[in-house]
């Protein structure tokens, strides 16, 4: 044994290889060198990598955390990292690609344009990613305190609703000194964290059915009082904000967690009934709720208005065809004039779908089933309710949320802006997914302390494992 | 089409078929561990490797294998039998309960040891981690691929 070896045996750290994920690592630099060619290659009329320092930072911090991975030795998911390494690096491509000066900002006095500043972003996602995967070792401070979460959540929201800018016709972003972020982006997490705890207490209760309301069976009222008044004030907060694709991501991720805690078929008929209502009301009350809908069943009515962006977004699948026109081949931008608004954020699966074709945006759908597939074995393995429910949360925050988006660029429903996770341009959106993929890593480790014994009442308990054993009789052993 | 429009062309392709390639490799290995978990019923559920015994009994080396509850101690009646001299007649208990391995001492002399550290109650173990047992060390694997 060396001497390095044996200080960290002495501080308890046992390193442990991770193949699997060393070797699909390996692919995604192979992968990601080889797009940065073809980017370079094309733009430069000669073959060759062209100016690659942000593609060799990226690998390079990509091997920096994977070693850390190994010297800590944790028996973490081997997959996920790889994948979201994988969507990470397809977007600082992507923004390479992008017409550079779509953003400028200076950061410790160097003015940065896209792809830097996106790098910029990418990294501190993965310090975070790193540092959660690696040091949240106890899921305590997030069981104990969800009323704590919830409520800094709306208070979060809160300030952005007294305090915000308004960006594209929706107020979201808040500015704090120099920084300035979405809290929006950050509260979907809370939002898991907080349900997840609630569910996990009070499954038992809610699986059971006591109240009915017509033919409807419902849980006894007072339990579903504290969760529906924490979902709606988010969701009313977001609605006045104008963000509706935060309140959809919200709607659904709520209506999943609900099902996934009960089993009960008959909530999700519910929500979904209470959807189309809602959705009824939204369409009548707010006119920027009708033109997504008009805009989504008609794009032509407007073509150089409301319906501009989504018009061009077609065409741009039309040049891509199946194999794409290849990267830097595409049309983002008309001279200077971006041909597809917002190209970098909400659009960038359209700006993929172009360059890399039918092929590559399918490709790209496999990688977020693949974090679903991941994200959904670490709850189906996890030790208890609570991490079982915040897998499942987390895991859907960022499927569900890429669903929206690229169902929205692709006309499949209604566009509403949000960030496709991983992949599109901004700090806010990059730095709390790579919370998520961390604390899913987390909870994929089978070395972190074991969940603390359940501080619930005896009654609810012992109903709490006999519904996880049979859920049927739990209705027999309430009434 | 001269060798440039060929290669970029190839450069192009090549990206999208990484990629796919990355999502097959990973489409594999679940496919294994799938298959894996499906027909691991009745088959032994890990073994325990000898790393080292100071009295050579049982030899380093030896593959033990294991079932879902494992006695362990000197006496001839355990399902594991070690017999070294700092091994106590029932020394410890090893059982796979649902999803995870879990060690727990039955009252030794000498104590049982998991990566260095005393075992006192039931402690949860992964493939891997490494017991001490009287005077052998032993490591936690998966069992052997068949």
């Amino acid at each position: 044994m060396t001497s390095a070896a044996r200080v960290l045996y002495s501080a308890g750290i046992r390193p442990r290889f991770r193949w699997r994920e060393f070797g699909l690592l390996a692919v995604v630099a192979l992968a990601l060198v080889t797009g940065w060619a073809s980017l370079s290659s094309f733009r430069a009329g000669e073959l060759g990598l062209g100016d690659a320092g942000l593609l060799a930072t990226y690998l390079a911090f990509l091997f920096a955390i994977h070693v850390a991975f190994v010297i800590t030795g944790r028996r973490m998911d081997q997959v996920l990292f790889p994948t979201a390494a994988m969507l990470a690096g397809i977007s600082l491509l992507l923004m390479q690609r992008l017409p550079p000066d779509l953003v400028q900002q200076s950061i410790a006095g160097r003015d940065l344009t896209l792809a830097p500043l996106q790098l910029v972003w990418i990294t501190l996602g993965l310090v975070i990613l790193a540092a959660s995967a690696i040091f949240v070792r106890s899921d305590g401070w997030l069981r104990r305190y969800k009323y704590s979460w919830a409520a800094a959540g709306i208070g979060l929201l809160l300030l952005v609703f007294l305090f915000g800018e308004v960006t594209g016709g929706a107020r979201l972003t808040l500015t704090l000194g120099p920084l300035s972020g979405q809290p929006s982006e950050l509260l979907k997490v809370i939002l898991v964290v907080f349900l997840a705890g609630y569910l996990a207490e009070n499954r038992a209760v809610l699986a059971a059915n006591s109240t009915k309301v017509g033919p409807i069976k419902l849980p006894p009222i007072p339990y579903l009082l504290p969760m529906l008044a924490m979902w709606g004030i988010a969701l009313a907060i977001v609605i006045v904000q104008r963000d509706l694709g935060a309140a959809l991501l919200y709607f659904l991720v709520f209506l999943a967690l609900l099902y996934v805690a009960t089993r009960r078929a008959s909530y999700v008929v519910f929500g979904l009934l209470m959807f189309v209502v809602g959705g009824a009301v939204l369409y009548g009350l707010f006119p920027h709720v009708q033109d997504r809908v008009n805009i989504w069943i008609d794009p032509f009515s407007d073509p150089q208005g409301a319906g501009y962006q989504i018009i061009r977004a077609m065409y741009a699948y039309g040049r891509g065809g199946i194999l794409g026109t290849g990267l830097g081949a595409g049309l983002p931008q008309v001279g200077t004039v971006p041909s597809i608004p917002a190209i970098h954020t909400d659009f960038v699966f359209t700006a993929l779908a172009e360059e890399m074709g039918m092929l590559g945006a399918l490709a790209l759908l496999g990688l977020y089933a693949l974090i679903a597939q991941r994200g959904f074995r670490i709850a189906a393995t996890a030790a208890d309710d609570f991490r079982a429910l915040l897998a499942t949360g987390l895991t859907l925050v960022i499927v569900i949320q890429a669903a929206i988006i690229c169902g929205g660029n692709l006309r499949v429903v209604p566009l509403t802006g949000i960030t496709l996770p991983l992949i599109s341009y901004g700090g806010s959106s990059m730095l709390v997914n790579g919370a998520v993929i961390g604390l899913l890593l987390a909870l994929s480790d089978r070395g972190v302390e074991a969940p603390p014994p359940g501080a619930r009442p005896n009654v609810v308990r012992r109903l709490g494992r006999r519904a996880r054993g049979l859920s049927g009789r739990v209705e027999e052993a309430i009434s | 089409m001269d060798v440039f429009t060929l290669s970029l062309w190839l450069l192009r392709i090549g990206f999208v078929v990484l990629i796919y390639v990355f999502l097959f490799m990973v489409a594999r290995a679940l496919w294994h561990d799938l298959r894996a978990g499906v027909s691991g019923a009745g088959r032994p559920l890990g073994r325990l490797v000898v790393i080292a015994a100071q009295e050579g009994r049982p030899a380093a080396g030896t593959s033990l294998q294991l079932d879902a509850i494992n006695s362990i101690g000197r006496d001839v009646n355990n399902s594991i039998v070690i017999d070294d001299t700092f091994v106590s007649a029932d020394h410890a208990m090893l059982t796979f309960r649902g999803r995870a391995w879990y060690i727990e001492d039955r009252g030794s002399t000498n104590g049982t040891y998991l990566n260095g550290q005393r075992v006192d109650g039931l402690l949860p173990l992964g493939y891997g981690d490494e017991l001490q047992i009287g005077q052998v060390r032993l490591r936690l694997e998966r069992p052997r691929p068949e």
